[in-house]
């Protein structure tokens, strides 16, 4: 028995010098990434739409302030970047007011576009330090989409169509199952009885393409829907919320450089969903880079400016 | 073109780096603790239970409930890749070291070496194949793992192979995947090499 505690003590021994061994490699880390001051790091999820936008955001600030700014973009779901934005290892990302309502505050949809932000607005603000500045024009809500082929097969337009086709299978972005205002939601809502698979947000399309699913979860303004040929079918009992992305900043910052929330200012408002769509079809069909586009649309933001 | 091949160039360093730091890191710990459980067999079975926990813990989850504690970038990667690198080296060196007959210790004691001698002297060398086995489990294993380093901003091949899923673009894949899988088998190569230099004459089969 004393001899099994001796070997029990020795055990910490180990834990102790992983302990310390991550501090040191821990302390070069640090020491390589040793941030200067009038530094911020811009973060964005990893899918197109959030890496331009982040780039946008990152040149924006560039051009009108001296501040510096690393990227971290591509960085997994919603939690991964809402987590570092707690964390303080991002300053800022771009996020949709839809995923902040219901995602993040786990509320459940409510009114128009408007109601959305203030209500994200609010409570972000009281619950974790967070600041959104003012939402873009364009609406990149969630979607269910069907190939052409099917949706004239089977005559759906409406989201409400599916329920005469139980069993139809499903391919649903592994974000979108789990969400409230995704899957789980959505059945609930429309009745539906889906066989509903997650898989990888890539993978979703050339598997709808090629007929190994009937129906996919989309992005609205993903510029794949037309690469891939597919229909969007109408969302006719109005559950999805509104999902205008803006910039998303620690309050930390804003109140450390005052000069960010101007330099951001010009995205007020702009951006449509056509445009959108056409800067998303740019990066994932025509293989522009994300810093490419993003760096036409500052120019063009810019120029419009008075 | 050139400037692609930088792009992946530097990616795979960054990879390389994260690799060969958690497995120096893996090795350092894992061996002297597989080698500490042949002294305490008792605690050999919840030992080698609570290391393979990790390997239980799905890849993406572990590195996200690391984040809120680590942050982003290469700290949590670096961690994940150690605890999933831990369990085939703790359990190779304990496995090789145990199953040494027990009548070549017996006689190395009646030779009069103290066990830190027999340890050193005889019972590593002999039982190296098995250790080094692990380590290479290990490493190719962890050159694969790295991959998702990239998503939560840690770099390396991972960038290529996430962006181009996420474009529908299998050349980008291949950027990502073909260098990773050189990577895995140079590593593992150059482990075999060095194991045969490690192991002394009289234990090398066939010589």
């Amino acid at each position: 028995m004393k001899r099994t505690l001796l070997g029990i003590a020795g055990l910490f021994g180990f834990v102790v010098a992983s302990v310390a061994l991550f501090a040191v490699v821990f302390a070069l880390v640090d020491l390589r990434e040793n941030r200067s001051p009038r530094t911020i790091s811009i973060g964005s999820k990893a899918f197109t739409e959030s890496i331009v936008l982040a780039e946008v955001m990152a040149e924006l600030i560039e051009r009108k302030t001296d501040i510096r700014v690393i990227r971290r973009t591509n960085l997994g779901g919603t939690h991964i970047v809402f987590e570092a934005l707690r964390a303080g290892e991002i300053d800022l990302y771009p996020e949709y007011t839809g995923t902040g309502l219901v995602a993040i505050l786990k509320l459940s949809a409510q009114g128009d576009a408007e109601r959305t932000f203030r209500s994200v607005s609010q409570e972000f603000s009281r619950r974790f330090a967070l600041s959104w500045l003012a939402p873009m024009a364009f609406n990149n809500t969630y979607a269910l989409a069907v190939t052409k082929r099917k949706s004239r097969e089977l005559a759906l337009e409406r989201i409400s169509d599916l329920t005469r086709h139980p069993g139809l299978v499903a391919g649903f972005a592994s974000e979108f199952m789990a969400r409230e205002d995704g899957y789980p939601g959505l059945i609930r809502r429309y009745g539906l009885e889906l066989d509903a698979r997650g898989m990888e947000a890539g993978l979703m399309y050339g598997a709808v393409a090629t007929g190994e699913v009937d129906v996919i979860s989309a992005y609205a303004t993903d510029g794949r829907i037309d690469k891939f040929g597919l229909v969007v079918l109408e969302d006719d009992r109005g559950f999805f919320p509104p999902y205008h992305a803006a910039p998303l900043v620690r309050r930390e910052t804003l109140e450390e450089f005052a000069e960010i929330a101007p330099a951001l200012a010009v995205l007020a408002g702009k951006l449509t969903d056509a445009e959108m769509r056409r800067v998303n079809a740019a990066v994932d069909i025509g293989g522009r880079t994300p810093e490419s586009v993003a760096a036409e649309i500052v120019a063009r933001l810019l120029e419009s400016e008075p | 073109m050139t400037e692609t091949l930088a792009a992946v160039g530097i990616a795979t360093l960054e990879h390389l780096e994260l690799t060969a730091l958690a497995l120096v890191m893996a090795a350092l710990i894992g061996v002297p603790l597989g080698a500490y459980l042949t002294r305490f067999r008792e605690l050999s079975g919840p030992v080698l239970g609570l290391v393979g926990v990790f390997q239980t813990i799905p890849s993406l989850a572990l590195l996200g409930l690391l984040i809120p504690v680590l942050g982003i970038g290469a700290k949590p990667a670096l961690v994940a890749l150690y605890l999933y690198a831990l369990l085939p080296i703790v359990r190779n060196t304990f496995a090789g070291l145990d199953s040494i007959d027990p009548a070549v210790l017996d006689a190395a004691r009646g030779m009069g070496m103290r066990e830190r001698q027999i340890l050193v002297r005889i019972s590593l060398p002999l039982a190296l194949p098995v250790v080094m086995g692990g380590i290479r489990t290990s490493t190719v294993m962890c050159v694969g793992l790295a991959t998702l380093a990239a998503l939560i901003g840690a770099g390396g091949l991972g960038r290529f192979i996430f962006r181009g899923i996420s474009m529908v673009d299998s050349e980008q894949i291949m950027m990502g995947a073909v260098p990773a899988a050189l990577l895995a088998l140079l590593l593992d190569g150059l482990l075999g090499l060095l194991e045969r230099r490690l192991l002394p004459r009289g234990v090398r089969r066939g010589s």
